[in-house]
């Protein structure tokens, strides 16, 4: 009885009274997306992930030593398209309480309706005002990761911060003599360095493998991306997480596929022997990981399969 | 001079410490804000998709799989970096809006005590710009509290109070029915008072629709029942788009998924609702289709893969990429 009652109630009186109301009412202009940063605890320390936003290239010749079809087939599997890589970009910021700590500083000032260089735009959202960062840890000096080292305007991007970068880094890139001897895609990153940089001088810090930017953040050397290539140990007791860096570019192909160089490597065959190294080590260890080109919020565990490694998302919480 | 020496003399060590130290001790570390709003959008042809976070509710995890040795659950559990003595089970909520049509599937938890983990869809709806009356259509996957308990608001009113809502004929049926209550397992029982109550400010306004139709523009039901009875899963599709709210067709994927076989504490009929989940899994590992998922991890919406573990031929669930352009 009462399924019959409410049957025939619906047909005549639900139409009127949702459309009614829809009418009336003018769609209130949504949010498109939630901002994107990313928070979770490590010990007492607060880690949040910001997206700085993505671009995308051609999936052609991004890898150096595979065929196109096996790189596709590698990208179909994680239901990634075969014709455009998306070449995602997350910012690692680390609050120790004594310390607010940036890695990498993104893409920079871009042009309006950039898909990228977000990370200033959207710190405040999270709760972090740039002038309060006392310390930023550069990985390498990739355009990507040193661009945003600069305003718009050229003045520095984090005014009260220290620029701490590894010292077989910086001597690569401020030497002019090597830039011959580097591969041509990344001439440009010589003039490019110095320009980054100007806004901190005396404030730059160079540190050499297994020293402390800050303490509980520690570095390792992890070279062949770039002759200075660093990934960093940051750790508050038993609690720890490693920031990855470039030591993979996207997981869903390189940590699958380690052997992979990619048209950004410096010497893709160091490289690769790096990454082979830290991975295995992130898997026995199953140590939380932040990656640079991870996914966002970039923020999970490495896991061995078959043929390499597996990136496993953290859980949202 | 090279640069490199020129910045080397430039940056003593006793500049860096007169320089950055002062700052430091002025600006203490940010009191960090809390977690982005759990929403998140993403478009179905014409759809805009947003998912909603409702929180988590962390259970024991001894108990939860009726027919597998919790060693074996924990196994699984650690190969995925979870928690093995404990479950969190999240709960997400999927909206689709096209046009004057805002749908909302499943009503979530609805209001719950201030501390609790679950229930935070309300406020993550606020964030997203979503209006509850501005919903137009409830549609529900089955009737388990954690999928109804939201249609009701704080003073126990209708919490979308311009929606129709559209149920399963077969969940509806079996639920409404009180002579039903002495054949459902024990743990189910309260299923029957919790049905009328919850469904009570919508009198007149419920729609029941079988498995297999459309039961709105573009919005198609399908039979998954052994969950729950009528337990329904819903396609979303605009002209060759489309993707598959799956509801309940696994619990967490890490392991649902994995082992298909699995049968939880909270399946009505174990045995189907382990066929229906193979059937449906192998369907959307073959069609490659986007879904999203109630108990999926956040923002809880990806794709099936096909995946042998431990010599199991199951499936692994591979979370679509977050982007901020939606």
């Amino acid at each position: 009885m009462a399924q019959r009652r409410l049957l025939m109630g619906t047909a005549l009186a639900a139409p009127l009274l949702a459309r009614a109301a829809v009418a009336q009412v003018p769609a209130p202009a949504a949010p498109a997306m939630a901002p994107g940063f990313y928070r979770f605890k490590l010990g007492q320390f607060t880690v949040t992930t910001i997206y700085d936003g993505f671009r995308i290239m051609p999936v052609q010749g991004l890898v150096r030593n595979a065929p196109l079809e096996e790189v596709q087939a590698v990208l179909a599997e994680s239901f990634l398209g075969p014709t455009d890589y998306r070449n995602i970009y997350a910012v690692t910021i680390v609050d120790t309480g004594r310390d607010l700590v940036v890695f990498d500083t993104g893409n920079g000032p871009q042009a309006p309706g950039a898909t990228l260089g977000r990370l200033l735009a959207t710190m405040p959202a999270a709760g972090l005002d740039p002038a309060r960062v006392s310390a930023v840890v550069i990985s390498h000096f990739h355009g990507d990761h040193i661009n945003g080292l600069i305003t718009a305007e050229g003045g520095a991007a984090f005014p009260n911060a220290e620029v701490v970068v590894p010292t077989r880094e910086w001597a690569w890139w401020t030497e002019a003599g090597n830039e011959t001897r580097s591969p041509a895609g990344q001439r440009p990153n010589f003039a490019n360095t110095a320009r980054r940089f100007a806004p901190y001088a005396g404030k730059i810090r160079q540190l050499t493998d297994g020293a402390e930017a800050v303490p509980g953040i520690r570095m390792h050397a992890a070279e062949g991306h770039s002759p200075g290539h660093t990934i960093w140990h940051i750790a508050d007791g038993a609690a720890e997480l490693v920031y990855l860096a470039d030591i993979t570019h996207r997981p869903e192909l390189i940590a699958r596929r380690p052997d992979y160089e990619t048209l950004f490597d410096f010497d893709g065959a160091a490289g690769a022997a790096t990454r082979r190294r830290v991975l295995d080590r992130m898997a026995a260890d199953r140590v939380r990981v932040t990656g640079f080109h991870f996914p966002f919020p970039a923020t999970g565990f490495i896991l061995r399969e078959a043929q390499g490694f597996r990136f496993v998302p953290a859980d949202w919480g | 001079m090279t640069i490199a020496r020129r910045i080397a003399l430039a940056a003593p060590a006793v500049m860096i410490a007169a320089g950055a130290l002062p700052a430091m001790a002025q600006a203490p570390a940010a009191a960090p804000a809390g977690q982005a709003p759990g929403f998140y959008r993403f478009k179905v042809g014409g759809w805009t998709i947003t998912t909603v976070h409702d929180g988590f509710f962390r259970r024991p995890l001894e108990g939860f799989v009726r027919n597998a040795p919790i060693a074996e659950v924990q196994g699984i559990l650690a190969e995925n970096f979870m928690a093995t003595d404990t479950l969190a089970v999240p709960f997400t909520i999927t909206f689709a809006q096209k046009d004057a049509t805002l749908v909302v599937f499943d009503a979530g938890n609805g209001v719950t005590p201030a501390a609790a983990t679950n229930g935070k869809m309300i406020g993550n709806m606020a964030a997203a710009g979503i209006d509850p009356a501005r919903v137009t259509h409830v549609i529900q996957s089955h009737f388990h509290g954690d999928h109804i308990n939201g249609l009701l608001n704080a003073a126990n009113a209708a919490a979308f109070p311009n929606a129709e809502i559209i149920v399963p004929a077969a969940e509806w049926a079996w639920w409404t029915e009180a002579s039903n209550e002495s054949r459902s397992p024990e743990g189910q029982r309260p299923q029957f008072a919790n049905v009328p109550r919850r469904f009570a400010p919508y009198q007149g306004k419920i729609r029941q629709v079988a498995a297999g139709v459309e039961v709105l523009p573009g919005i198609t039901s399908i039979a998954a029942y052994g969950h729950t009875p009528g337990h329904t899963l819903y396609r979303i599709a605009d002209g060759a788009e489309q993707m598959i709210f799956v509801a309940d067709i696994t619990n967490r994927p890490e392991f649902m998924m994995r082992r298909p076989e699995w049968q939880i504490v909270f399946d009505f009929d174990g045995d189907m609702a382990a066929a229906s989940r193979r059937r449906v899994l192998d369907m959307l590992a073959t069609d490659r289709i986007r879904v999203t998922g109630y108990h999926f991890p956040f923002p809880a919406n990806g794709y099936v893969a096909r995946h042998v573990s431990g010599g199991v031929q199951g499936f692994i669930f591979v979370p679509a990429e977050w982007s901020s352009a939606v």
